[in-house]
């Protein structure tokens, strides 16, 4: 039940975002959430988009150095220890989170390994997971 | 259809062109007693002509006469580039300005241009030049050859053109820049070769694959490089991508311009002289002493029938050296290495000598970067710091910090090992360095004496 993502090379310089932006924007592409992590030289960005297919293929059209992975989402109840419960839920079952990101409303977008026991461990502790149709459907009308 | 040429051990030589095969094919002694006879005369006609040839020859004692075997050439003196500076614009020239047909000029990046100009036999001997290097690669008249160099003061233009236009093929005058119309023009008109810098080709051929050109299935053949020194890893990608075969000649505006030597398809590395009209020596660049046969050292050209600017050894700065065995295309004048190196680009990294061809064979061996690079040297934090930019692949990318830092670790090991200087490594975006038109520009000296 993992969703697409979205990662684009980078350089830490004035533009260059916008660059990857526009190309969004210019197709209609929405952005979901992001992250974006930096060395001081590069980054790498990590979108989550409504159309990541499309927003791949348009980015390999002009040479960009993107690729699609898959990560966990899941939805947070809107209350204290939520963001908690769900960390914990990971640790018990030894899984490490590589990188996690908020998305629009109370989504977070989690990086693992091994997403299938990740994915178990989470269902496990009652934590709502979301798949691509379903975030569609409940970002609808959420601006970021 | 082009398609890149096979290996050498499985062309069949025998049905190459060569342009004149009574002087390429020629024996040793025979090249020998023709630059002999050459070398005289032109020391006679630099003597002369030209005061500042005079004055220098005086000062060292030398006089004509005194050139009898082609080792003499060493008691004459050297000319290097601050000669044809001082003299300014005209003050080399050995005829009557009437008697000059074509004036060329060099860029002049590092003050004023040297200026040159060519009778009408030197445009002969030029264009000669340029037909042999163009068989070798296979003109014939049937070619139809589009010029993507920019015509102008520079000697590339021209000088290729009147080659090509003299074994009957067909110039396509393009010149320099636009590069859509150069895709849609080998399109129209059926080009079979192209002339261009080789990091202007492999612009065009990123270009043509953007617009969805299939190189596959055009009718370029080859191309022809110059302009700037062409790595192995550079020619085999844009083969590779164009489905072309591609050579580079050598040459410089001072003793000719293009066309000095040329690339054969037997020794992909080397280049044919044309020792018929250019004696070379090899030279070590601290003493301008002559290094063993066969050994690297500083290329030193002395033009044989130069009748508007005689150049007597001129100082190229080029490292090379050179080989004498018959060559399997058939032809036994010698061959060069070709040039990677100069002794005047080297950079001082913290004491260590390092070429930026060096930087370049390393960045073409892996396969996860494009050939671009570029080298920016500064000392802001007291100590020389060398910072090599490369461009990665977008195949290439990881969605991962650890393994883009581990990559990046990788291309500096492997910069480390062959310069013994570590180097800082700079990941840029596919496409991000700079493609020009001219020659390419890799390194930056930023550093300050302060």
């Amino acid at each position: 039940m993992a969703i697409t993502q979205i990662s684009v090379f980078v350089e830490s310089r004035p533009g260059h975002l916008v660059r990857t932006l526009s190309v969004f924007s210019e197709a209609g592409i929405n952005v979901r959430g992001f992250s974006a992590g930096d060395t001081g030289e590069y980054g790498i960005v990590r979108f989550i988009v409504d159309k990541p297919d499309q927003a791949l293929a348009l980015l390999a059209e002009r040479g960009a150095a993107a690729r699609a992975s898959e990560v966990l989402c899941v939805r947070l109840a809107d209350e204290p220890g939520a963001l908690r419960h769900v960390m914990e839920a990971c640790s018990e079952a030894g899984i490490n989170i590589v990188y996690c990101y908020s998305l629009a409303s109370t989504f977070i977008a989690l990086s693992v390994k091994d997403i299938a026991s990740a994915e178990r461990a989470l269902a496990g502790a009652d934590i709502e997971l979301v798949d691509q149709a379903e975030l569609a459907r409940s970002l609808a009308g959420v601006a970021l | 259809m082009g398609c890149p040429m096979p290996p050498a051990d499985q062309i069949d030589f025998s049905k190459l062109p060569i342009y004149l095969p009574d002087v390429e094919c020629t024996s040793r002694e025979r090249i020998r007693a023709i630059q002999l006879a050459k070398l005289i005369d032109q020391v006679a006609y630099a003597y002369a002509r030209v005061p500042w040839y005079r004055e220098r020859m005086d000062e060292l004692g030398v006089a004509p006469a005194d050139i009898r075997t082609l080792d003499d050439v060493r008691r004459l003196p050297f000319t290097d580039k601050v000669a044809l500076r001082d003299t300014f614009p005209f003050g080399m020239f050995a005829v009557p300005m009437s008697e000059i047909v074509e004036m060329h000029a060099s860029s002049g990046t590092t003050g004023k241009p040297i200026v040159v100009g060519y009778t009408a036999a030197d445009m002969e001997v030029w264009s000669e030049c340029i037909a042999r290097l163009a068989q070798m690669a296979g003109v014939t008249a049937d070619d139809r050859v589009q010029m993507a160099f920019g015509y102008g003061m520079f000697t590339g233009g021209f000088g290729l053109h009147y080659g090509i236009q003299r074994i009957g093929g067909m110039m396509i005058p393009a010149g320099a820049g636009n590069t859509e119309r150069h895709i849609q023009m080998i399109e129209d008109y059926g080009t079979t070769t192209l002339i261009a810098t080789p990091s202007y080709a492999l612009h065009i051929c990123e270009v043509g694959e953007a617009m969805g050109y299939d190189w596959a299935s055009s009718t370029l053949e080859r191309g022809l490089f110059g302009g700037e020194p062409c790595p192995p890893g550079l020619k085999a990608e844009i083969e590779g991508r164009m489905h072309i075969t591609c050579t580079d000649n050598y040459g410089l505006t001072e003793v000719m311009g293009p066309g000095v030597s040329g690339e054969c398809l037997a020794h992909r590395d080397q280049q044919h002289i044309a020792e018929d009209h250019f004696l070379w020596e090899v030279v070590d660049p601290e003493t301008g002493e002559p290094v063993g046969e066969g050994e690297m050292g500083e290329l030193v050209l002395t033009p044989l029938d130069k009748r508007g600017i005689p150049v007597l050894r001129y100082r190229t700065h080029d490292l090379t050296r050179v080989h004498t065995e018959p060559c399997p295309c058939g032809r036994t004048l010698a061959r060069m290495q070709k040039v990677r190196a100069r002794c005047d680009d080297m950079l001082i990294i913290r004491g260590t000598n390092v070429f930026p061809s060096q930087v370049e064979d390393v960045i073409a061996r892996i396969d996860s970067l494009t050939p671009h690079y570029r080298i920016v040297v500064d000392n802001e934090t007291g100590l020389d710091r060398m910072t090599v930019e490369v461009e990665i692949k977008p195949e290439a990318f990881s969605d991962s910090f650890e393994e883009m830092s581990r990559f990046s670790r990788e291309v500096a090991d492997k910069l480390r090992n062959v310069l013994l200087v570590t180097p800082v490594v700079r990941l840029v975006e596919p496409g991000g360095l700079e493609r020009t038109a001219g020659k390419a520009k890799h390194v930056e000296d930023r550093r300050t004496l302060g």
